[in-house]
């Protein structure tokens, strides 16, 4: 029987050979029983491709387009951090304190500790002929504006994570 | 009048930042892609869940999108894999045949028959409480035959099996479902297919 099953599966679907689709083709019209089951397949088949696919909530759609927005947007917000600013940075620094160091070392007078003494002269730069330098104050505007974007940074990600928090909330509720 | 954008078009246009391009992909395939994962889990919420990340899912890697084979069955294999995995966590088997009997899916689903037509809707309640009854693969199987218009070297592709395995898979569980019908409906199922 599953032999016959088999052959009228293939006849149905079309995946047996020109000459078996022939032969089948004849069966089914000599042979009761080969009618009868190709009948009963053919039914079945019939049903099944008539079959209702299901359908997903109203705001499926809706649910998955705010998913990939949110985290469409948040990728973003991590990538324009570029690492180049935050490698300038750290190299503007470096350089400012091995600046300092050096300058700092260069006027330490080693003798001093040679020759017996008990205290180190130290020669203090005056800072203060430097802080109207226009090269300081370029200095201070930088440290402005850096300030001023990471105060922005933090509040657009406060902003996305509350929309994110909220969206979440609102799909469980659902 | 504006004809119908293919699935490539589609993605093309999402891959520029069209976001909406993505919505009707989405709004194309959504009512198979969660009919599909509604084959291996318990509840709609459930499918929905599975359905999403499929989503969610694709769109991350559409970019590695090939275009070898249709999207839908690149679709398909990502609702597969996701499914299976989501089984697994759940720890319920699927993979063996004598675990059939064993495997019982109560949930009772609307099914999308004709209210006007009282044979199509016992026919269509009917299969479906019977394919409901299947282990995921073959009801997975009969799904992407007859309703994801997937040829068999396709559902191969999807399911990572060989064609031929996948004939004798739909045959067998074609012969389930019909076994499940009729155990199911004992004497109606003949009048009913």
């Amino acid at each position: 029987m599953n032999n016959i099953e088999e052959q009228l599966w293939n006849y149905i679907d079309g995946t047996s050979s020109p000459e078996e689709q022939k032969a089948i083709s004849l069966l089914i019209e000599q042979d009761e029983v080969y009618r009868e089951k190709y009948k009963e397949l053919l039914a079945l088949n019939a049903g099944i491709s008539a079959m209702e696919l299901d359908e997903p909530s109203m705001a499926f759609k809706y649910n998955v387009m705010e998913a990939i927005r949110n985290e469409h947007a948040q990728a973003p917000l991590k990538a324009r951090i570029d690492q180049r600013i935050i490698k300038g940075i750290g190299l503007f620094f470096v350089l400012t304190i091995s600046a300092i160091l050096i300058y700092a070392l260069a006027n330490i007078q080693w003798s001093a500790g040679v020759s017996g003494g008990t205290t180190l002269h130290f020669t203090i730069p005056h800072i203060a002929q430097y802080l109207t330098n226009p090269l300081m104050q370029g200095f201070l505007f930088f440290d402005v504006i850096l300030a001023l974007y990471t105060f922005d940074t933090y509040l657009r990600k406060k902003n996305l994570t509350k929309t994110y928090t909220s969206v979440q909330s609102g799909r469980q509720q659902k | 009048m504006q004809s119908k954008l293919s699935d490539t078009d589609l993605i093309e246009q999402t891959l520029a930042g069209d976001q909406s391009a993505y919505a009707d992909l989405i709004k194309r395939h959504q009512r198979f892609v969660f009919t599909l994962a509604m084959r291996f889990a318990k509840s709609r919420e459930d499918a929905e869940e599975i359905a999403q990340d499929c989503f969610i899912k694709a769109y991350r890697s559409l970019e590695s999108f090939q275009r070898q084979s249709k999207f839908s069955t690149w679709l398909y294999t990502i609702v597969y894999t996701t499914a299976m995995a989501t089984l697994r966590k759940k720890r319920i088997a699927t993979d063996s045949i004598d675990d059939e009997e064993t495997f019982i899916q109560v949930e009772n689903k609307p099914s999308g028959y004709d209210e006007n037509n009282v044979e199509n809707k016992s026919r269509s309640f009917y299969l479906n409480q019977a394919i409901d009854q299947l282990l995921p693969d073959d009801a997975t199987i009969i799904t992407l035959f007859y309703k994801g218009e997937q040829s068999l070297e396709e559902i191969a592709q999807t399911m990572g099996i060989e064609a031929n395995t996948v004939k004798v898979k739909l045959f067998r569980a074609r012969q389930r479902l019909k076994d499940k019908l009729e155990r199911n409906l004992k004497h109606e199922a003949k009048e009913l297919i």
